[in-house]
């Protein structure tokens, strides 16, 4: 078993790692499909290892969204905290389900994320955008299995 | 106390998301809440915006080092004609400013102006793209408050108007294309001064004309410039070239597709300008717009502007407004120089 500081560290990493992903600058189409990596890094390690990060990644996480991606301030960290916490509660439901079951749960989840947003988008009366902005819940649940792949063998090896 | 809870154990229960979830929404729909309303979040998103640069140029930084190797490698006969070139556009350029100069000195006795105008712009920045983000249609720059950059500052790039600065971090900064949806900019068409709005289309090759009246004088080839309405921009930047003009009989506006001149996405440098508060074609003050309140962009960023510009078109710019900004040519605007 990894020390928990050790495992707090890799989900920190990773965290950044999937940031960085997600807000790279990209070409207009493959900008629509682009899933929002650093949700499903969150929505993992929430998973399965739900005291690790805790809700706090999902706030911080979901705050640096806001900066980088100039939303109103706390708008991603809102959805982003509130994925967190029912990941967390949910996790044992989801952790032990074959990937195919899990890449459902990732579409709820993600739904659930981006209706977050767009309510928050309503409210404040701005744009609620296009249709094209719920396409990364399919590609996100599209790449849920390679995510899983990559970070559970980051902390398989205990 | 992130990592409060237990590990360890089985569930993770004991580390009680529940209030802790309370807690953090309860932050957000603050943050929220201040980020609506004006000023005080600024601060935050000023600091934010710094911890966020070193983010912004590793992700911009695949293409930079693609550009440099490409510099790197490029042949040297390449570099001789890319000269030559340069070179006689110089000469070009050196005959075109010569005639400016006489037609200034010619403008302003006309105006009936002892002295020659203050030149428009006072200062000038040079600064480089760091990242590019065509989704959100912005650029970061890698200059920022400790330069002086100023929100809502002009940005232009060798060869037209590139948007304006809408997030200032201390070392960088962001700048609004002028082809995002909700960006405006007060133009007229050079050939006659028809006055009216252009609009970002979302994609960074168009601009749109989405306020001109299915009569109104405008065909394809004609050059937009900005027309100094509004307080942002000053007049008499060349924003595009008119691509096609469609006009529906069934509808009472044409639509107007224009071609922005400058290359915006593929910017490498552009440069901030400031202004000569003194000159007509000047927009307001700087110092005025610093301490105006966070506005979304979708509301003019600017409370109205100084006498000379009429107040009525300020709002336009934002909503598309039907009537008011479309045909008529003001009578006294500050940059319109067609009669």
């Amino acid at each position: 078993m990894f020390a928990r500081r050790e495992s707090a560290l890799l989900v920190w990493i990773t965290a950044l790692i999937a940031l960085m992903i997600t807000v790279m600058p990209l070409p207009k189409i493959l900008s629509v499909l682009w899933p929002n990596m650093l949700v499903l890094v969150v929505l993992y390690w929430s998973t399965m290892m739900p005291g690790a990060g805790g809700i706090l990644i999902g706030f911080l996480g979901g705050l640096c969204l806001d900066v980088l991606t100039g939303s109103q301030l706390g708008q991603h960290a809102l959805a982003l905290s509130l994925l967190c916490y029912l990941a967390i509660r949910l996790h044992l439901l989801v952790r032990a389900k074959p990937l195919f079951e899990q890449a459902l749960f990732v579409v709820l989840a993600l739904l659930v994320y981006e209706g977050v947003l767009w309510a928050v988008d309503g409210f404040s009366a701005q744009g609620t955008g296009t249709w094209t902005r719920w396409v990364p819940v399919l590609t996100g649940a599209a790449v849920w299995p390679l995510i899983a792949g990559v970070l559970g063998r980051l902390h398989a090896p205990r | 106390m992130a990592y409060a809870g237990g590990l360890n154990s089985p569930s993770g229960r004991d580390s009680a998301p529940g209030p802790r979830f309370f807690f953090f929404a309860a932050l957000s729909i603050v943050l929220m809440y201040f980020d609506q309303r004006d000023g005080w979040s600024e601060r935050i998103r000023y600091v934010l915006q710094a911890a966020a640069y070193p983010i912004q140029v590793a992700v911009g930084s695949p293409r930079q080092l693609w550009v440099a190797t490409h510099d790197l490698f490029e042949s040297r006969g390449s570099l001789r004609a890319e000269n030559a070139e340069l070179q006689q556009r110089e000469r070009q350029l050196a005959v075109t400013a010569m005639r400016f100069e006489a037609l200034e000195q010619e403008n302003a006795r006309l105006r009936a102006l002892t002295d020659s105008l203050p030149p428009l712009v006072k200062r000038s920045q040079l600064a480089d793209v760091v990242n590019v983000d065509l989704g959100r249609q912005r650029l970061v720059i890698d200059k920022g408050d400790h330069n002086g950059l100023y929100r809502s500052q002009p940005v232009i790039d060798a060869t037209g108007l590139v948007g304006q600065v809408v997030r200032l971090g201390p070392w960088s900064a962001e700048v609004l294309l002028i082809t995002d949806p909700e960006h405006a900019v007060p133009v007229e068409v050079l050939r006659n001064g028809t006055q009216t709005i252009a609009v970002g289309s979302g994609d960074e090759a168009e601009l749109r004309l989405p306020l001109l009246p299915a009569t109104a004088d405008v065909k394809a080839g004609d050059v937009i410039v900005t027309s100094g309405l509004g307080g942002v921009f000053p007049a008499g930047l060349p924003v595009g070239t008119v691509l096609e003009v469609v006009r529906d009989p069934d509808e009472i506006l044409a639509r107007v597709r224009v071609k922005p001149r400058a290359t915006l996405a593929q910017d490498r440098q552009v440069i901030a300008l400031w202004f000569n508060p003194g000159h007509p074609a000047a927009p307001v003050d700087p110092s005025l717009a610093r301490d105006l309140p966070e506005a979304p962009l979708a509301q003019p960023v600017l409370k109205p502007p100084p006498p000379p510009v009429p107040a009525a078109t300020a709002p336009a710019a934002a909503k598309p407004a039907p009537a008011p900004a479309a045909a008529t040519p003001s009578p006294a605007s500050a940059g319109q120089e067609s009669r």
